[in-house]
């Protein structure tokens, strides 16, 4: 007996694909630039399916590579050739809304936008809100700490849930609840990326809706005006509910999808929300306004009312497929750098978009500093996309260079794992290994993802030196 | 008092098998038999900080009180009200972990932590996380040590989101306590700017922040949450305080003294354990290390799997 045999036995047929053909949608995830086909996908309902699943994967030292809606930007959920996919779309209920506790639990599958859904006839919703919450789950977003336009002020998934029921490799159903005692078993969870346990349930907070909320466009005919409006809103004492900035040909791009109204002759577009109850939103509208006038912006444009409010968004959540709509291929990045290097750093990705020949659109969380450039390439011809990998990783060298981090939100996955020799040194590789090692000692969790091996960073020579010590000293190479 | 310095403090004691106590301000723990105190109160000031990025970088010996008013200077605070027995560090509260009333509004101290600087128990000096409020490349280890009480290795610099400075009112209401734990949670479900909600000898209290609608209820002092936390009641014979964090809405628990984040959280007195989950002793005579109470024995493997990562030799206490 093998493990797709074993697996065929315990499962029913809806329930289990082996099928090439039927495989072929669960060959890549967001980054389809790789590929793989697994030994099969199963998709279980429960938790003790779950247990089921790894259990027999663990017989037979099979790995498993967890995928919620298959969302992700860099590769978290591309499957191993020797591998099962544990698809948890099936796991897609919500248990429990407790309105006066404001918390909901939910199965992993649910999707992000449905728990607001929910939750709307009580007046609270679900704060993180990636761009691609109509799709991604929540469990992909605690694995992910995935984060939206509300998180300046909201914070990350990881600030918004309260406990999680995890299954470790060999089948313990364990809770990690923010209320336990000691070191934060719950935050090293958010964001692991699938490589510590499968995340099989989920509380999450719930937030009362604002009372009012105002959003305030701004265009801007230099991006350092635009840049310097973004330090100085945040300097004067008010934590937009939402503070994005487009450059001029996202705008353009964002406009020709969208139709909202965009000002296609600025070279920054700047989008601020103010929310709260009505005497605070009209105050720091007012200072808001002023700032940003004070700061150059040469049109100022007010939301009416709601519809107005959440079509002017539009634009901006759509930039990615509008700018999708203009070249073959984009490859997006994700950058996180401090706010003060911002017009520094778009100035240095222009120059390169010139040397690589390449066209970028950038748009980005200006309130948190996290930048999404958008390479446009083609894949068709050749050699352009590992161009275009190479102008990424000089990309995320810089933000690293300027005191900021190789992934603010989309996570490591495979996309990312030779900027992680850049960004940490041996010693903490090392030990990224040994904890992955505490919960999965046969690393057959997601293997491969999110840590590079000490090996492949000494063969790409990027390990960096810390405090005058040579890493891996050890190795005749060095 | 340098890196280095305690590197090789650290080393030397990996070397000579001995034990080492990481101490801050000593404001809770006493020396432990033959443990050498590695001492980090020497080791402060503010390395970083620009108000506009929302970020401040401080040596962790730092006294918590010199870093608020450093930050007050610019119109900003810490935002997670930890308690401060004194002397307090900012190393020893997120050694400890300790966030006060404003946790169900703004986040606990361990969502305001961005990255830290540490030395391992191979005296390696290790960076995780960073001063950027989104970042996850990698495991979390900067949230994940909040609250680890120095068994880690020791913590040197952190970087923590900040915020700006905001004006508070407090407002108090007569009641019972179980009216006070629905009707604090149906005020967290509104629109109130609330940055506080306890009750506490017959009252509920409640602290708003900003511009807001006006209140019928009974205007406080704002140092009524000096009250609520930090909190040191007097307690008598056998007693004990016990610290239990429990379910916004769970009904009232017997000997309440206190209820504080929207009923999160209840400060009982008694002498037995209170039948109840995620309980702490929290005995302000036993100076001795707590009692850890772990839901699965699972749990408590991993635990002790990622200390001997951190401490392999065992020498932090
Ligand atoms: C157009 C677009 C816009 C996006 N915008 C944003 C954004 O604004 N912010 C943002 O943060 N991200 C964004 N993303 C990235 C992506 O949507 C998020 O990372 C999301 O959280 C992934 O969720 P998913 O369910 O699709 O996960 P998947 O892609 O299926 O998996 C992602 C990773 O999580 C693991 N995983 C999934 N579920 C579990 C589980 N239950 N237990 C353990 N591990 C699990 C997988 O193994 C994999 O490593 C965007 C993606 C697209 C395509
Ligand atoms: C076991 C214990 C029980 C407590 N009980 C109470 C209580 O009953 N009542 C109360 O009011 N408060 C209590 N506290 C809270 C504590 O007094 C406060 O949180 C205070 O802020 C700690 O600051 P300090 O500088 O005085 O730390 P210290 O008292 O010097 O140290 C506190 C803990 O933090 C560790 N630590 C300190 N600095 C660092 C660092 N830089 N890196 C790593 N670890 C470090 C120490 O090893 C120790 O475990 C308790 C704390 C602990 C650890």
């Amino acid at each position: 007996m093998n493990v797709v045999q074993e697996l065929l036995q315990s499962f029913s047929r809806e329930q289990i694909i082996v099928d090439d053909e039927q495989k072929a949608p669960f060959e890549c995830d967001g980054l389809s630039a790789y590929r793989e086909k697994p030994l099969a996908v199963v998709l279980p309902a429960s938790i003790e399916e779950v247990q089921l699943a790894l259990n027999i994967c663990r017989k037979y030292k099979t790995p498993v590579i967890t995928r919620g809606s298959g969302t992700g930007l860099s590769g978290g959920a591309l499957p191993t050739q020797d591998g099962v996919v544990l698809g948890l779309s099936k796991m897609n209920r919500i248990l429990n809304i407790d309105p006066l506790a404001r918390t909901a639990v939910v199965e992993p599958g649910v999707r992000n936008i449905t728990i607001s859904q929910e939750a709307a006839p009580h007046n609270l919703y679900y704060a993180p809100d990636p761009s691609s919450q109509v799709a991604c789950s929540i469990g992909g977003n605690v694995a992910e700490n995935s984060g939206g336009v509300h998180c300046l002020k909201y914070g990350l998934t990881v600030h918004n849930v309260l406990a999680i029921k995890v299954i470790t490799l060999d089948g313990e159903e364990l809770t990690l609840d923010y209320k336990d005692d000691g070191i934060d078993l719950l935050a090293l969870l958010n964001g692991s990326e699938g490589l510590l346990g499968i995340i099989v349930e989920i509380k999450v907070k719930l937030l009362p809706k604002a009372e009012a909320s105002q959003l305030i466009m701004a265009a801007f005919h230099k991006v350092s005006d635009c840049a310097n409006a973004v330090t100085n809103i945040l300097k004067s004492g008010i934590i937009p509910a939402g503070l994005e900035m487009m450059d001029q040909f996202s705008i353009e791009a964002a406009e020709a999808f969208a139709h909202v109204g965009y000002p296609l002759e600025a070279a920054a577009l700047l989008l601020c929300e103010v929310d709260g109850n009505q005497y605070q939103v009209e105050a720091d509208t007012k200072k808001v306004s002023s700032l940003l006038n004070e700061n150059g912006a040469y049109l100022l444009k007010l939301s009416q009312n709601d519809e107005e409010r959440i079509a002017l968004w539009q634009g901006r959540k759509n930039a990615f497929p509008a700018v999708g709509r203009l070249s073959p291929d984009y490859y997006c990045m994700d950058g996180t750098i401090p706010r003060n290097k911002l017009a520094y750093v778009l100035d240095q990705i222009d120059d390169m978009s010139k040397r690589y020949e390449l066209k970028v659109a950038n748009v980005f969380h200006a309130g948190d500093g996290n930048l999404h450039p958008l390479i446009l390439y083609d894949a068709q011809i050749p050699g352009e996309l590992e161009k275009t990998e190479q102008f990424g990783a000089e990309i995320l060298k810089l933000c690293i260079d300027v005191g900021g981090t190789i992934t603010g939100e989309h996570g490591v996955g495979v996309e990312k794992l030779d900027s992680m020799c850049q960004q940490f040194s041996a010693p903490e590789i090392e030990i990224f290994h040994q904890i992955k090692q505490v919960f999965d000692p046969e690393n057959l969790l997601n293997p491969g993802k999110a840590v590079p091996t000490l090996h492949r960073c000494a063969e790409l020579g990027q390990m960096h030196v810390h405090h005058g010590e040579l890493p891996f000293a050890h190795l005749e190479r060095f | 008092m340098s890196i280095t310095h305690l590197q090789e403090q650290i080393k030397q004691a990996a070397h000579e098998k001995q034990r080492l106590q990481i101490i801050g301000n000593q404001s809770k723990v006493s020396l432990i038999d033959n443990h050498t105190p590695l001492e980090i109160g020497g080791y402060t000031g503010v390395t970083s900080y620009d108000p506009a990025e929302l970020v401040v970088t401080v040596k962790t010996g730092t006294k918590i009180a010199d870093l608020q008013q450093e930050l007050a200077q610019h119109n900003q605070m810490l935002a997670f009200d930890t308690p401060d027995y004194g002397d307090s560090t900012i190393g020893g509260s997120y050694a400890c972990g300790l966030s006060g009333p404003s946790q169900p509004f703004f986040g606990a101290l361990r969502d305001f932590v961005l990255g830290i600087k540490m030395i391992d128990g191979k005296g390696q000096a290790l960076t995780f996380g960073g001063e950027m409020i989104k970042n996850v490349a990698g495991y979390d280890v900067a949230r994940m040590l909040v609250g680890s009480k120095g068994l880690f290795g020791v913590v040197t610099e952190i970087s923590l989101k900040v915020l700006p400075l905001m004006e508070e009112k407090t407002y108090s209401m007569e009641m019972g306590q179980a009216d006070a734990i629905i009707k604090m949670n149906e005020m967290a479900g509104t629109a109130l700017p609330i940055s506080g909600c306890a009750y506490y000898q017959g009252k509920l209290y409640y602290r708003l922040i900003g511009i807001h609608p006006p209140q019928s209820a009974m205007p406080e002092d704002n140092t009524i949450w000096q009250k609520v936390n930090p909190f040191r009641p007097e307690i008598s014979g056998k007693q004990k305080l016990w610290r239990v964090s429990i379910d916004s809405m769970h009904p009232p628990i017997h000997n309440t003294l206190l209820i504080d984040q929207v009923g999160a959280r209840r400060w009982i007195v008694s002498e037995h354990k209170p039948d109840v989950s995620h309980v702490d002793l929290w005995d302000l005579q036993d100076k001795k290390r707590r009692p850890s109470f772990d839901s699965h024995p699972k749990i408590t493997d991993i635990k002790k799997g990622l200390k001997s990562v951190f401490d392999p030799y065992g020498i932090f206490h």
